[in-house]
C-alpha cells in the first residue's frame, strides 16, 4: 500500500486533478482486501529503496578441457595442425614451456603464454609433413635434362644467362620494383665476328664487356615492365651486333694517328721489309713477303714496349727473315 | 589512413588543421622510463612476462609483438605497416573491451594479416564467436587484406601474471 | 598448385629439349598439324635465394625446410651459408628532449640474412618447388629468389648479317 501510495503521490503533481480523484477512489476501493491479507506496513515516504532483487546467477558455460588430452598418440599430427597458425597449447599434445625466469624457478609454461604465440613456429612443417606434402608435388616436377649435366656442355647449347629476382615481403601489395630489373649475359666468343665488326662492337657496348672474363653483360632497368626490360636487352644486343656490321664511309677516313695499337700491315716498317726482301729482283718475278711472324714480332715490340722478350724475339725474327745464320 | 578519413570524418578534418600547423603534439617517451614498472610498497602490482622484461631484452628474453618485413633493410611502407598496426591495436582492445589480458601480437604472412591475444572468458562463447567475426569482417575491410584472429583464452586475470612487484 | 597445374603440360616437352641437347643435329619430332607445338620448358641453371628476418633461429628453421623439400623432390643443392654478423640500422637520438648532448640513446634495428643456393632446375620443376616454399614463408621473414635461366642465341645473332 506504501508503495501504491508514494507512486501516485509523484503522479498525481503531474496530471489532472480529475483524473486523480479518480484513480484515488479506485485504490480505495481495492485496498481493504490487500489489509486483510498482509499485516501492517510502515508508510515511508522518503525511502525510495528497491526491494532487494536477487543477482540473477550467471550462467557459465563449463570449459571443455584442453584437446590435447584425447590425442591418440599414433595421431596423424598434419591432420591436427595442418597450416600456419599461432601456438595454442589445447592442440599441442607437448610439455612446452618458453620464458626466462630466475635462477631455481621453472619456466612459464605452455597455457597462457604469450611468447609462445609470438614466435613463428614450424609445427605444420614436420618430416613426415614435409615428405607427403612432396609425394604430391613430384608429378609437377621433371628431371634436368640428359646431355647437360656440367656447365661446359649446357653453355655449348644454352649460351645466354638472363637472371630475373622475385621479391616476397609481407605487405598487401605484390609488386616490387625492383624486381623489373633483368640481366642478360652471354660471352663473347658465341657471336660470329670479323675483326672490323670485334672493334666496333666493343667500341658500341662500351664498359659492358669485361675483358678479363670475355662476358658481354647487359642490365636493364629502365622500363617499369621486367618483360619490357628483357625485350629491351635482346633489342640492345641485336642492334649492336648489327650495327658493328656496318661500315660507315667516314670510317675510311682514319688516319695513323687516330689507330690505337700498331699494326704492322699498313705502316712504313711493312714497305721497307719488303723493299730490302726485294732487293735487286728481277722485271716480273713474285714479289716476297716478309713473314707473318715478322709482322707479329714488330707488333709486339711496339704496342708492347721493349723488353727482353721482344727484343729477342724481334733479333731472331730479322735474323731468320735476312737468312743470317746464327753463330 | 584513408579507412579513419571514412571512420570519423570531424577527426580527419581536425587532423588536417593540425598538420597544416606543423606541431608535433605526441608524448615523449623517454628511452629511461618507457616500458618499465616501478616497485610497489606493497609489492602487489601484477605484471605480464611481457611486462616484466623491460624493452632492451627484446630479442633476448621476449620476442616482437608485431611480425613483419617492412622494418628490414631495403623494405618498403614501413610508416604505413606501424600505423595500421596501431590502429588495429586500437580497435581489439576497444572491440574487447576489458578482455584482452595480454599484448596483441600481429603478424604479417604474405597478404593476411593473423592477430593472436590472450581473452579472459567472461564472456559467453556465443558473444566471443561474434567479435570474432565482427573484428576480422571490419578489419579486413580496412586494411583489405584477409584478416585472422586466433585467440586464446584464461579462465582469470591472474592466470597471465608472471609477477607481483 | 594453380601454377603448378599451368607447368604440367610443358612436363612432355622437357624430352623432346632432352633429346635435342644430346643429337643437336636431329630436328625437332614435328607435332601433327591440329595440336601446337608444345612450349619447350624453361632451363634454370642456378636459385638463390636470400632470406631477411628479425629472428635468426626462424631463419634457420625455414632453410631446415627448404632444403628438406629440395632433397625430396631430387633438387641439386648448391651452398646455403648465413654471414656471421647481422645488419644493424641504427639510430642515435638525444637521450633528453632539450639539451644535454653528450647523452645519447640508440635504437636499432637488425637484419638477419640467410642465403641458399639450388642447381639445374627444369622451368616446371623450378615453379613448383619455389612456388611450394614461398607459401611456407613464416612471418617477418623476406625473400629474394634470383633465378638464373639459361637460353639459346636467338636465330638472328648466330649468323652475321649478310646484307651490310
Amino acid at each position: 500500500m506504501a508503495n501504491s501510495l508514494t507512486r501516485f503521490w509523484g503522479q498525481g503533481s503531474l496530471q489532472k486533478h480529475v483524473v486523480q480523484t479518480g484513480l484515488r477512489g479506485f485504490s480505495s476501493q481495492q485496498n481493504p482486501e490487500v489489509e486483510e491479507e498482509e499485516e501492517f506496513r510502515v508508510l515511508s515516504l522518503r525511502t525510495v529503496k528497491q526491494q532487494f532483487q536477487k543477482r540473477r546467477e550467471v550462467k557459465k558455460d563449463p570449459v571443455t578441457p584442453p584437446r590435447s588430452n584425447r590425442m591418440a598418440v599414433d595421431q596423424d599430427w598434419t591432420a591436427a595442425w595442418p597450416g600456419p597458425r599461432s601456438f595454442h597449447p589445447a592442440s599441442v599434445p607437448l610439455p612446452l614451456r618458453q620464458g626466462f625466469t630466475e635462477r631455481g624457478a621453472a619456466a612459464p609454461s605452455k597455457f597462457a603464454n604469450a611468447e609462445l604465440m609470438k614466435i613463428p613456429n614450424f609445427l605444420h612443417l614436420t618430416p613426415p609433413a614435409i615428405r607427403q606434402q612432396c609425394e604430391a608435388l613430384k608429378k609437377f616436377c621433371t628431371p634436368w635434362p640428359k646431355g647437360l649435366e656440367t656447365e661446359a656442355k649446357w653453355q655449348r647449347h644454352f649460351p645466354v644467362e638472363v637472371i630475373t629476382t622475385d621479391y616476397l615481403q609481407a605487405l598487401p601489395t605484390i609488386r616490387n620494383p625492383e624486381a623489373r630489373r633483368v640481366t642478360v649475359s652471354l660471352k663473347l666468343s658465341d657471336l660470329k665476328f670479323d675483326a672490323h665488326a670485334r672493334d666496333k662492337f666493343l667500341r658500341l657496348v662500351g664498359d659492358r664487356y669485361d675483358k678479363d672474363t670475355d662476358i658481354l653483360t647487359f642490365v636493364t632497368d629502365r622500363c617499369p615492365l621486367r618483360k619490357q626490360n628483357y625485350d629491351y636487352a635482346l633489342y640492345l644486343l641485336t642492334a649492336c651486333y648489327h650495327e658493328s656490321f656496318v661500315t660507315e664511309p667516314w670510317e675510311a677516313t682514319k688516319s695513323e694517328a687516330d689507330m690505337e695499337v700498331y699494326l704492322f700491315g699498313r705502316n712504313k716498317s711493312k714497305l721497307s721489309a719488303e723493299e730490302i726482301l726485294n732487293w735487286n729482283a728481277a722485271e716480273g718475278a713474285p714479289k716476297v713477303e716478309p713473314s707473318p711472324s715478322y709482322g707479329q714480332s714488330v707488333e709486339q715490340l711496339i704496342n708492347e714496349g721493349e723488353n727482353e722478350y721482344n727484343l729477342t724475339k724481334y733479333k731472331e725474327e730479322v735474323k731468320k727473315m735476312l737468312n743470317i745464320a746464327s753463330q | 589512413m584513408n579507412f579513419l578519413n571514412k571512420l570519423v570524418p570531424q577527426v580527419a578534418l581536425e587532423v588536417q588543421q593540425l598538420s597544416k600547423s606543423a606541431i608535433h603534439t605526441s608524448a615523449v617517451c623517454c628511452r629511461v622510463q618507457s616500458g618499465r614498472y616501478r616497485i610497489t610498497t606493497k609489492r602487489d602490482r601484477p605484471l605480464t612476462y611481457e611486462m616484466a622484461n623491460p624493452p632492451h631484452f627484446i630479442g633476448h628474453r621476449k620476442s616482437w609483438n608485431s611480425w613483419n618485413t617492412s622494418t628490414l633493410k631495403d623494405s618498403l611502407r614501413p610508416s604505413q605497416t606501424a600505423i595500421e598496426d596501431l590502429f588495429i591495436r586500437k580497435f581489439v582492445t576497444g572491440t574487447w573491451h576489458a578482455l584482452v589480458s595480454s599484448e596483441i601480437i600481429i603478424k604479417r604472412q604474405h597478404n593476411t594479416i593473423r592477430i593472436a591475444a590472450l581473452i579472459r572468458q567472461a564472456i559467453s562463447p556465443r558473444k566471443m564467436y561474434f567479435l570474432i567475426g565482427y573484428t576480422e569482417e571490419l578489419l579486413s575491410s580496412w586494411m583489405q587484406c584477409p584478416v585472422t584472429l586466433e585467440l586464446q583464452t584464461v579462465a582469470d586475470k591472474k592466470d597471465v601474471v608472471f609477477k607481483y612487484i | 598448385m594453380l601454377q603448378a597445374l599451368k607447368t604440367l603440360p610443358w612436363t612432355q616437352s622437357v624430352r623432346a629439349l632432352a633429346s635435342v641437347a644430346t643429337s643437336a643435329t636431329t630436328a625437332p619430332n614435328a607435332s601433327s598439324a591440329t595440336i601446337p607445338a608444345p612450349e619447350p620448358d624453361k632451363l634454370y641453371s642456378k636459385l638463390e635465394i636470400e632470406l631477411r628476418g628479425v629472428d635468426p633461429a626462424v631463419l634457420k628453421s625455414y632453410t631446415w625446410f627448404a632444403t628438406t623439400a629440395a632433397d625430396h623432390l631430387g633438387i641439386e643443392k648448391g651452398k646455403c651459408w648465413s654471414p656471421r654478423k647481422a645488419h644493424h640500422d641504427r639510430m642515435t637520438l638525444l637521450k633528453s628532449v632539450h639539451i644535454y648532448k653528450k647523452h645519447r640513446v640508440q635504437y636499432e634495428v637488425r637484419t638477419h640474412f640467410r642465403y641458399m643456393n639450388f642447381h639445374k632446375l627444369t622451368g616446371s620443376t623450378l615453379d613448383t618447388f619455389l612456388e611450394y616454399i614461398e607459401r611456407n614463408l613464416p612471418e617477418g621473414v623476406a625473400m629474394e629468389a634470383s633465378k638464373t635461366e639459361l637460353q639459346q642465341i636467338p636465330e638472328h645473332l648466330r649468323q652475321p648479317p649478310e646484307e651490310v
